[in-house]
């Protein structure tokens, strides 16, 4: 019977970008937002991303959260972006899978604690799929691995339809966020995949970004019932 | 979470499909978020707000709601001008989670044409829709 397409069934088209400057991946958000909002474009987008070293203010600042000069910074070659999500002061590096979903919660029925909770999770399965207990703590919204910050999420809702997302730390230089207290929090620590798998295995674990992304695929596609079609981007 | 038969949603307001309630008192229509989006937002931590005297259109966003988690725009249900703004909001963001309907009102506005709010749903109408 070819009763079997089900076009109520939620859809993403999901797309690499590679290494990206956050302000240019910043407007390509922005720009598809825009066209879902008079929708140009129908299907919902999820965009994988790493960044070169930046700090980025959360929608009222936090650049008193900044331990270092911005002088200090320009030496360092890392870069300064204002941004209207949600949250504090945070670091994105090489090294750290970023997602944005660029999606229409309100047509799917999906809620707002709803869908930062399963960004959460994707996180939380990812690290278990590696053996690291990672889990939410009271202090802060974000995955941890008992103390320190693994992953952290922010994002923002425009016309029912989210941007921003999560980034999760892989294996970064994590010096950088010895610079900031993140997300206005202070005597935190952050850590990564990699050092937490150092301090219980000396087995190599494979900790590309092809691997993350694909179990990123797997697990936002599980958890929010998405069929997720890949793309390379352009 | 609460669950939708949990979610105080009183009969003497009017719902947008944003989730934000009005209710008319006079001349002067009254704006907040409503149980179901401080629930879903979670804890409210701070709430951007219009200038008094700042005119407009229906479905124009007039501020925003931030949590812990998400930053989420307001939309303006009625076009008119903002007469007051809930100033307590902004030591306490806070009320917009423990009274959403009451302390934690978020505008006022004089409306240009009162029978907008006709376009807007009572309870069960907005209920059907939370229930899809």
């Amino acid at each position: 019977m070819p009763e079997r397409l089900n076009l109520s069934k939620r859809c993403a088209v999901f797309m690499d970008l590679g290494l990206l400057k956050y302000s240019t991946a910043l407007d390509l958000q922005i720009q598809t937002l825009q066209s879902k909002i008079n929708k140009s474009v129908k299907e919902d987008r999820i965009f994988f991303v790493e960044h070169p070293s930046v700090f980025t203010l959360g929608k009222r600042g936090g650049e008193e959260n900044l331990v270092v000069s911005r002088d200090f910074l320009t030496a360092k070659n890392v870069d300064f972006v204002q941004t209207d999500r949600g949250g504090n002061i945070t670091y994105h590096g090489p090294g750290q899978a970023v997602m944005y979903p660029i999606v229409d919660l309100e047509k799917n029925k999906i809620g707002v604690k709803d869908f930062v909770h399963g960004l959460e999770e994707i996180m939380k399965r990812t690290a278990m799929d590696y053996n690291i207990d990672a889990d939410r703590n009271l202090k802060n919204h974000g995955i941890w691995v008992k103390n320190s910050k693994i992953g952290s999420v922010g994002i923002s809702i425009k016309r029912g339809i989210s941007f921003h997302g999560f980034a999760m730390n892989i294996n970064p230089d994590l010096k950088p966020f010895s610079w900031i207290n993140p997300c206005g929090l202070t005597d935190i620590s952050m850590t990564s995949l990699e050092k937490e798998i150092r301090k219980s295995s000396t087995n190599n674990y494979d900790l590309s970004m092809e691997r993350i992304k694909n179990t990123f695929i797997k697990y936002f596609s599980s958890i929010f019932s998405y069929s997720i079609i890949k793309t390379n981007a352009n | 979470m609460k669950e939708i038969s949990d979610l105080n949603l009183p009969e003497d307001v009017k719902y947008t499909k944003d989730h934000e309630w009005a209710k008319l008192d006079s001349d002067i229509v009254t704006i907040g978020i409503n149980d179901y989006a401080q629930d879903q937002l979670g804890e409210i931590v701070f709430v951007e707000l219009p200038e008094v005297g700042d005119t407009f259109s229906e479905g124009d966003e007039f501020g925003s709601v931030e949590s812990v988690k998400a930053v989420s725009e307001m939309y303006i249900p009625i076009s008119g001008e903002i007469t007051e703004i809930n100033e307590a909001l902004e030591d306490a963001p806070e009320l917009v989670n423990e009274s959403c309907y009451d302390s934690g009102w978020i505008i006022k506005v004089k409306p240009a044409d009162v029978s907008e709010l006709d376009n807007l749903m009572d309870k069960p109408a907005y209920l059907d829709m939370l229930k899809g």
